[in-house]
């Protein structure tokens, strides 16, 4: 196994070879894992939204309040206005299941599922839905359909800027998916890099395969810390970009 | 390494499936209870916000109600000082007035009664100054009188008066 295949090895998405019939299930390592996420993320969220007579429950009600307060007055509000509020669970289940899911990857066994473009094209398809319900539901289709042309642009420029715009709304949710996929998979194959650095080197001698083991630790926590602000930051930048898209489309220039 | 950028349409589609089914119930058994509890929260804190500006202004106004009802205050007692104040200046000049009056009257009174005194006296003493010049003129009458008995006699009348 040379250095590439290490790397694919750990960062590629197991099949498990599920066969229903002749038919492949996508019962993969990642598709289990946000399975696992989306279970837990289920089962934590209904606890906590019940009403609690213990004090850890009302602590956890109340933190939920703070966030789903930060992602109305922080994330949607500013971005979609009042139109965006019917829209408010969609985004607080976005942040909360990118951010998990970002996370899962620290937990042993479980993959950061995040780094599979399948899992975050599917996640900018989402978002690519709303963007597009948002449109249809404030301006109707031909509403929509104008939105994509600014006002005063000359008629004879019109078959030019439409499908310009056109295309750079698919980019940019074709992007969301991009960016997220790039970002967590980097860190990861760094982190991958910093372990193998002891062994290439200690291939060459033990002793200084020895030697390398406290600068990759080293090395390796500051990643892991950058890591997990890494998906912190992650999952924030793709609900506040999910909320401008569709805030543009909402309110057209 | 090529197979990092190629899609597994199984797992986009289980990914969406997953996703949008977890939006679904999330917001039916999660997020519709933690919204509608924090926007009533959040209502109860404006009504309270609400409220407690009322009240502000409620209070100012009647502190503004109270200072303007004591400056009236402040105002009619001053009114009612000097009312009070000239009512007894014209009481002490009638009772002095009054006074003076009535001293006069009884300093006339006085002289009155003096002057009836003093007439009373001048009547007595003419009174006596008669009887006297009658008894000494009778007693000069009586004798036959030198000039050393005529001084006695007057001697004898004034010691009678003196006596008398």
């Amino acid at each position: 196994m040379n250095v590439s295949e290490i790397i694919s090895h750990h960062i590629l998405d197991h099949d498990f070879g599920v066969m229903l019939g002749n038919v492949r299930l996508p019962i993969t390592a990642h598709s289990v894992t946000i399975f696992c996420v989306s279970l837990f993320l289920l089962g934590a969220l209904t606890w906590i939204a019940q009403a609690h007579k213990n004090r850890a429950g009302r602590l956890l009600t109340t933190l939920m309040e703070e966030y789903v307060s930060f992602i109305r007055d922080g994330v949607v509000l500013p971005n979609m206005g009042a139109e965006g509020r019917s829209m408010l669970p969609y985004f607080c289940t976005l942040f909360l299941f990118i951010l998990s899911v970002n996370l899962a990857g620290m937990i042993p066994n479980m993959k950061t599922a995040t780094s599979n473009i399948s899992v975050t094209a599917a996640l900018a398809l989402c978002s690519g839905m709303l963007i597009l319900y948002s449109g249809l539901k404030y301006h109707g289709l031909m509403g929509f359909i104008k939105g994509f042309v600014p006002s005063g642009t000359p008629l004879w420029l019109v078959p030019l800027v439409f499908p310009l715009e056109v295309v750079s709304t698919v980019i940019k949710v074709c992007v969301l998916a991009i960016r997220l996929f790039a970002n967590m998979l980097s860190g990861h194959m760094v982190l991958l890099c910093l372990l193998i650095i002891v062994f290439v080197v200690g291939q060459m001698h033990w002793a200084a395969g020895v030697g390398s083991v406290l600068p990759a630790m080293a090395l390796e926590i500051f990643m892991t810390c950058l890591e997990l602000l890494v998906a912190f930051l992650q999952a924030y930048v793709f609900t506040l970009l999910t909320a401008i898209f569709a805030g543009s489309v909402i309110h057209t220039h | 390494m090529q197979d990092l950028l190629k899609p597994d349409w199984g797992v986009l589609a289980l990914t969406v499936l997953n996703f949008a089914l977890l939006v679904f119930l999330l917001a039916k058994f999660a997020w519709k209870p933690i919204i509608g509890a924090l926007e009533k929260r959040e209502q109860q804190v404006r009504t309270d916000k609400e409220m407690a500006e009322k009240a502000r202004l409620e209070s100012q106004q009647i502190k503004q109600e109270l200072d303007d009802r004591l400056a009236h205050i402040s105002q009619e007692a001053a009114q009612k000082m000097a009312q009070a104040v000239k009512m007894a200046e014209a009481q002490q000049a009638q009772i002095i007035a009054a006074a003076k009056e009535q001293s006069a009257a009884i300093l006339a009174q006085a002289q009155e009664q003096i002057t009836a005194e003093k007439n009373k006296a001048f009547a007595q003493v003419q009174n006596q100054i008669a009887q006297l010049s009658m008894m000494a003129a009778s007693r000069i009458l009586a004798q036959e009188v030198d000039e050393k008995s005529a001084a006695r006699v007057v001697e004898d009348v004034l010691k009678e008066v003196k006596t008398k």
